[in-house]
């Protein structure tokens, strides 16, 4: 599992890449502590290329939101599969995110 | 006939001498609590008071030879017993006996707090008291408000255990071996629970009623139009709480409260107009929207849900059971998601996973 965060102008892009499960939470919601700080800003979570996603990574999502909103920040999530916008639709999550 | 025997005569006598003036205490206590009871909406299920057989007098006396010197040294020589409906009221009854009498804490005691951690037992609140003057007086006999006497409290569930216990303890004369009274502890334990749960369920269905009541003293629902307003109001009565608290226990699962404001407009696709819709669309769908999600979430360690859940699969019953099939819930899936082509498949899934759920065996696809 790896992330990394792309930023352009006032647009940061994470891309999330394999299984975000509750083995790779831990090094995810490290990757992901330099968003937390942003402020103002546009936050799109790409998932083009994560294949799966766990509560762990429901609840890393969740803190991504949290804080951004928080910080007058817009988080999308774009380009989940089929199999993680089931596990949105099945956890309700998919009224808490801004899908693409 | 030793010194004991000669005090234990005394009090007897003591007691032949002083029954009536007891009889008529117990009268006032017995109105007093009554009356009282009434007067704060304290429900209860049973209140009696009753003085001391001579015959149980004599076995105390027996029993704790010496101990006693005259009659009122015996607190218990009257009692009183109510037993309660729920374990809050013990605690409410309770403050209800302090406001009223004078209470001798030294020998009053609340067996609910003897416990261990560890052990269960004998669970009620013993009240040694004696009649104010400020309560009730009468110069030409003092002596009422010397007398003490018990109150006991306890809860419908702790009596039975209490009175069973007494029962199988007291009758047979032999000592009862140890395994079943464990047994008999184990059953305590379980009553404790089912006492704070039936307190945990009044409450509940109260603060549900109170909101209930709010939201329909403000306008009836039949007469309130669906509107961020409205269904903000109305949201704050938490009807759909007890779905997704049923849901969250498929998984053990937190819930994550989300604004369910988004779904107004879904719900007038539906064809809710008013908020007394919603209602009976809730009311309507809850328990298959709870089958939809322990089909889904069953096979799952998924244990986070956001509170949008209920709501959710409430819609996605109505509109499979409305025949509005895979299209009418990639509609849906639109409206939540944003417009996606995966919606689609999505849709299908949903169809297919629902079509093996009881609700939809009468169902033609």
């Amino acid at each position: 599992m790896t992330t990394t965060i792309k930023q352009d102008g006032n647009r940061y892009i994470a891309c999330f890449s394999g299984r975000l499960d509750t083995a790779a939470a831990v090094q995810t919601a490290e990757d992901i502590k330099p968003l937390l700080q942003v402020e103002r800003s546009e936050i799109i979570l790409d998932c083009t290329d994560l294949e799966y996603i766990s509560s762990s990574g429901l609840r890393i999502f969740l803190t991504i939101r949290k804080e951004s909103t928080a910080r007058g920040s817009r988080v999308i999530v774009r380009n989940i599969n089929t199999d993680i916008r089931q596990v949105f639709v099945m956890t309700g999550f998919v009224s808490l995110f801004e899908i693409e | 006939m030793n010194i004991q025997d000669i005090q234990s005569q005394f009090i007897i006598e003591e007691y032949h001498q002083k029954l009536p003036i007891i009889e008529r205490l117990k009268t006032i206590v017995l109105q007093l609590l009554e009356s009282n009871l009434e007067q704060n909406h304290l429900e209860v299920t049973s209140i009696n008071c009753r003085i001391k057989t001579e015959q149980s007098l004599s076995g105390k006396l027996t029993l704790k030879s010496g101990k006693y010197h005259t009659l009122y040294d015996i607190t218990d020589i009257l009692g009183a017993r109510i037993i309660t409906f729920y374990t809050d009221d013990v605690d409410r009854i309770a403050a209800m006996a302090e406001q009223l009498f004078n209470i001798d804490w030294q020998n009053s005691v609340d067996k609910r707090k003897l416990h261990q951690l560890d052990s269960f037992g004998y669970n009620s609140l013993h009240y040694i008291c004696r009649l104010p003057k400020s309560l009730y007086f009468d110069p030409e006999c003092e002596e009422l408000n010397l007398i003490p006497f018990e109150i006991q409290l306890r809860t419908t569930l702790q009596h039975a255990w209490a009175a069973i216990n007494h029962d199988n303890g007291y009758k047979s004369g032999v000592e009862i071996p140890r395994e079943y009274m464990r047994r008999m502890n184990r059953l305590a334990g379980m009553l404790e629970m089912a006492d704070d749960e039936f307190s945990r369920i009044r409450t509940e269905i109260n603060d549900y009623r109170r909101r209930v009541q709010q939201l329909v003293k403000n306008g009836k629902i039949d007469e309130m139009m669906l509107d961020d307003e409205t269904f903000r109001s109305y949201l704050d009565a938490k009807p759909l709480e007890r779905l997704n608290r049923r849901i969250a226990a498929i998984t053990q699962a937190e819930i994550q409260e989300v604004p369910l404001l988004r779904y107004i407009h879904i719900l007038k696709v539906l064809g809710c107009n008013t908020i007394g819709d919603v209602n009976r669309l809730i009311k309507e769908y809850e328990e298959d929207a709870y089958l939809l999600a322990r089909h889904q979430l069953g096979m799952t360690d998924l244990d986070i849900i956001a509170s949008s859940l209920g709501l959710q699969n409430i819609c996605i019953v109505y509109i499979i059971k409305q025949g509005g099939g895979k299209i009418g819930l990639e509609r849906l899936f639109n409206a939540l998601n944003g417009e996606n082509d995966q919606n689609a498949a999505l849709a299908e899934l949903t169809f297919e996973q629902a079509k093996s759920l009881p609700f939809m065996q009468n169902q033609n696809f």
